[in-house]
C-alpha cells in the first residue's frame, strides 16, 4: 500500500543566539505497510515516531527519501496530485478534545466532507445524511444521540469514535492512529482499540499504530509488524509477537523491561535490562546511537553504527552487533 | 530536623461537594480510607472518580466551587486537618505533608531557577538555616541521580520531564515532610523514565521512612510500587486491600473489569475485554443505589435502591452487594 525508503527529516532550531542546533528527527527510515496490514511504531517521546506518522499521512514532507503509494512515487508529483493520493490515508489525532471543532455539531462536522463527496460523485443529499448515520453506527455510537450534539457534550471515548467516523467519510484505505487511546479512560481504551481492529478486519483498512504502550500494539494486530524506533532510526523490526516475546536489541529489551509488572498476577521477566544512563540527545556518536546507554556495549559498538539486518540469524531484523534474545517481559504468575 | 516518623492517616465519612447550576453534587460520597504508617498506598480510578479530590482533601486544599461538607481527615501528629485553617494550615502544607502535583512541568515557576524557588519555599516556612536547606536539596537530587548543583541553577525549561518530576519530589521532601502525596507522578513520561521515577519513589520512601499516597489512573503504576491499593469509582472507594491480593483476586466487579481491560504482553490477548458503558460524571451520578450498577455484570434488584456499604473482612474492604453472596469471584464471567 505504502512504502518508504531512506526517509530523513531534520528540524532546524531557529531564533537561538548561537544559531540553534539541528534536530535530526529521522535518520534514514525504511517502512512498508501492506494493504490491510497492521504496523506499529513504538519508542520514547522524541524518537521520531510522530514525525514519521505525519509524513506517512502526507502532513509533513521529508528531506530525502522516497514514498511510494501503490506503485506511484510521490516525489515527482504536483501538490494536487499528491493530495489526491494522501487523501486515502487519514490521521487520527491523539487528543479527541481538540481534534473536533467546538462550534460545530457532530452533524455539521460529518456532513461537510460527505456533502462534498456527494457533489463530486453525483450522489444525492440524502446519501450524505444516510452515510453519516451509517458511519456512526459503524464506530459503535447511536447517531440519533450524537448527531445534534456539540463535542463538549460527549465523553472522550465518544469523541474519539466521532474522530474515527470523520476519518472514514473519505473511504480511506489506511488509518494512522497516533497515540489514539492515551487520553481516554482506561476502561474505555480497549473499546477504541477493538474498533480499529474491527475496521481492519471488516473493511480491510490498513492501520499504522503509533504508541509507547507496547501491549496495545499486540491487541491491534498479532499478525502485524512492530518497528522499534530509537532516535530516528529503526533498531528492531519484525512480527509483533516475535519482537515482544524474544527481543534481541538491548533498547527494545530496556523498553519492554520498563513496563510495570502487575504484581499478584504476573512476575517480572528474568533478564530485565536497564539503560546505564539517561538519554542525552546532545550526544550524537559515530557508533551505535544506543551504545552510551547500553549495558552490553563493546568497542565495536562505539566505532561503527550497525545497520538493520538479520545478523546472527534472528527471525526479526535488528541494528545491533550483539543480538541475543532475552526474556524481559512479565510472565503470568502461576496461581 | 524533626524526629522522623511515618504518620498514619484516617479518612472518615468524607463528603466533598461541588457547587454546580444543578445544586451541590458530591464528588466524594462518604469516603473512608486508612493509610497505615510507613506504607505506600495507591488510589486508582478513572477521570471523575474523585481520586484527585481525595488527595487534595488530605491538605484541606479543595478549592471552590468545591468544599468539604462533612467527615474528617486525621493525620497522626496533626489531628483533624479539616478543622485547620489560616496560618496553621499553611504551616502543615509542605512541612508535614508534601505534595507532588500532577504535571510537574506546570507546577514550577518558569521565571525563576529551581534554587530560587527552593529558597522561597524555605523562607515561607521560616527555615533558619537556608544553607542547610540547599545542602539537603542537593543531596536529595543527587540521591535521585541528578547533578544537584546544576539542577538548582537551572530554569524549568532546561530540564527534561523526568528531571522536573524529580525536582517536584525534592521540593515535597526537602522540608522533611513524612506524608507525601503524589498525584499522577508519571503521566506524560516515557516508559523508561517512568520506571526510573517509580524506583526512586520506592527507594526514597524506604530510606526516609515515609507514608506515601500515589494517585494514578494506571493500574500498572500502582501495581509496581504500592503495598496497598484502593480502587475508586464514582466518588467512592469500592475496593481496598493489599496490592497483590486486590490484583490477584479482585472482588468488586469494577476492579475485575478494570484488570481484564488491560492489554497484556503475555498470554492470550483476546482475553482482554472492554468494560461496557462509561464512567459517571458529577451530573450523571445516580442519586441512589450503587454507582456502578449500569456497567455491572452482577447487578441485582437491591443495587437499584441501596448504595452498598463497604464491608471489611481481614485486610480487605469491598463495597458490593454481590460480594459475600458468592462463594468465589466470577472471574470468567463474560462481558457484553
Amino acid at each position: 500500500m505504502i512504502t518508504g525508503t531512506g526517509i530523513t527529516k531534520t528540524y532546524k532550531q531557529r531564533g537561538h543566539i548561537l544559531g540553534g542546533r539541528d534536530v535530526q528527527a529521522l535518520r534514514g527510515v525504511d517502512f512498508d505497510v501492506k494493504k490491510g496490514g497492521a504496523v506499529t511504531f513504538i519508542g520514547e517521546s522524541g524518537c521520531g515516531k510522530t514525525t514519521l506518522g505525519r509524513i506517512v499521512a502526507g502532513l509533513e514532507t521529508c528531506d530525502s527519501g522516497e514514498i511510494v503509494i501503490d506503485g506511484t512515487p510521490m516525489s515527482g508529483l504536483r501538490h494536487r496530485q499528491r493530495q489526491a493520493h494522501f487523501r486515502r490515508i487519514q490521521l487520527i489525532h491523539q487528543d479527541p478534545y481538540s481534534a473536533l471543532n467546538p462550534t460545530r455539531t457532530i452533524y455539521q462536522t460529518l456532513h461537510a466532507p460527505l456533502a462534498l463527496r456527494a457533489r463530486q460523485t453525483g450522489r444525492s443529499k440524502a446519501w450524505a445524511e444516510e452515510r453519516a448515520r451509517e458511519l456512526l453506527t459503524l464506530v459503535g455510537i447511536d447517531p440519533g444521540y450524537v448527531l445534534p450534539r456539540y463535542p463538549h457534550q460527549l465523553s472522550g471515548g465518544m469523541r474519539q469514535r466521532v474522530v474515527i467516523a470523520r476519518a472514514l467519510t473519505v473511504d480511506p484505505e489506511m488509518l494512522v492512529a497516533d497515540e489514539s487511546v492515551s487520553m481516554i479512560d482506561v476502561s474505555l481504551r480497549l473499546g477504541i482499540l477493538a474498533l480499529l481492529k474491527d475496521l481492519r478486519e471488516r473493511l480491510g483498512v490498513s492501520v499504522l499504530f503509533i504508541t509507547h504502550d507496547i501491549a496495545t500494539a499486540r491487541y491491534i494486530g498479532e499478525d502485524g509488524e512492530l518497528y522499534v524506533i530509537y532516535r530516528g532510526q529503526v533498531v528492531e523490526r519484525g512480527p509483533t509477537e516475535t519482537v515482544i516475546s524474544a527481543p534481541v536489541h538491548p533498547y527494545t529489551q530496556a523498553l519492554l523491561s520498563a513496563i510495570p509488572v502487575l504484581r499478584g498476577v504476573e512476575r517480572p521477566g528474568a533478564e530485565r535490562v536497564e539503560p546505564t544512563e539517561a538519554l542525552d540527545e546532545r550526544h550524537v556518536d559515530t557508533g551505535c546511537l544506543f551504545a552510551r546507554r547500553c549495558p552490553f556495549r563493546t568497542d565495536e559498538c562505539e566505532a561503527e553504527r550497525p545497520s538493520l539486518g538479520n545478523g546472527g540469524g534472528t527471525p526479526q531484523e535488528h541494528a545491533c552487533f550483539h543480538p541475543r534474545p532475552r526474556s524481559v517481559i512479565p510472565v503470568e504468575a502461576c496461581a | 530536623m524533626t524526629e522522623s516518623f511515618a504518620p498514619g492517616v484516617r479518612v472518615r465519612d468524607l463528603t466533598v461537594v461541588y457547587k454546580t447550576p444543578a445544586g451541590e453534587l458530591p464528588a466524594l460520597a462518604g469516603v473512608g480510607l486508612t493509610l497505615a504508617p510507613g506504607t505506600i498506598t495507591g488510589i486508582v480510578g478513572e477521570s471523575g472518580s474523585g481520586k484527585s479530590t481525595l488527595a487534595l482533601s488530605l491538605l484541606n486544599a479543595v478549592q471552590p466551587p468545591g468544599r468539604i461538607k462533612e467527615g474528617s481527615v486525621e493525620i497522626d501528629g496533626l489531628g483533624d486537618v479539616v478543622k485547620l485553617d489560616g496560618e496553621d494550615l499553611r504551616q502543615v502544607r509542605g512541612r508535614k505533608v508534601g505534595y507532588v502535583f500532577q504535571a510537574a512541568q506546570n507546577s514550577l515557576n518558569p521565571l525563576k531557577t529551581v534554587g530560587k524557588q527552593l529558597l522561597d519555599l524555605g523562607r515561607s516556612h521560616d527555615v533558619a538555616d537556608l544553607q542547610a536547606l540547599v545542602r539537603d536539596a542537593r543531596e536529595l537530587l543527587g540521591r535521585m541521580g541528578l547533578d544537584g548543583a546544576r539542577v538548582l541553577d537551572s530554569h524549568q525549561h532546561e530540564l527534561s520531564g523526568g528531571m522536573r518530576q524529580r525536582v517536584g519530589i525534592m521540593l515535597a521532601l526537602v522540608l522533611n515532610a513524612h506524608l507525601v502525596v503524589l498525584d499522577e507522578p508519571t503521566t506524560a513520561l516515557d516508559m523508561i523514565t517512568q520506571a526510573t521515577i517509580l524506583r526512586i519513589v520506592r527507594d526514597v520512601h524506604h530510606e526516609r521512612g515515609l507514608t506515601t499516597l500515589i494517585i494514578t489512573h494506571d493500574m500498572g503504576v500502582a501495581a509496581e510500587v504500592t503495598d496497598s491499593l484502593a480502587v475508586m469509582y464514582g466518588g467512592r472507594v469500592v475496593e481496598h486491600g493489599p496490592t497483590t491480593e486486590v490484583l490477584g483476586a479482585p472482588q468488586h466487579p469494577y476492579t475485575q473489569g478494570l484488570i481484564r481491560a488491560i492489554p497484556r504482553l503475555s498470554g492470550d490477548i483476546d482475553e482482554a475485554r472492554a468494560l461496557p458503558g462509561r464512567p459517571p460524571t458529577l451530573g450523571t451520578m445516580p442519586r441512589e443505589g450503587c454507582v456502578f450498577r449500569e456497567r455491572c455484570p452482577l447487578r441485582m434488584d437491591v443495587c437499584d435502591t441501596v448504595d452498598p456499604a463497604p464491608v471489611t473482612r481481614g485486610e480487605r474492604t469491598v463495597a458490593c452487594h454481590a460480594v459475600g453472596h458468592q462463594v468465589s469471584p466470577p472471574r470468567r464471567k463474560e462481558y457484553a
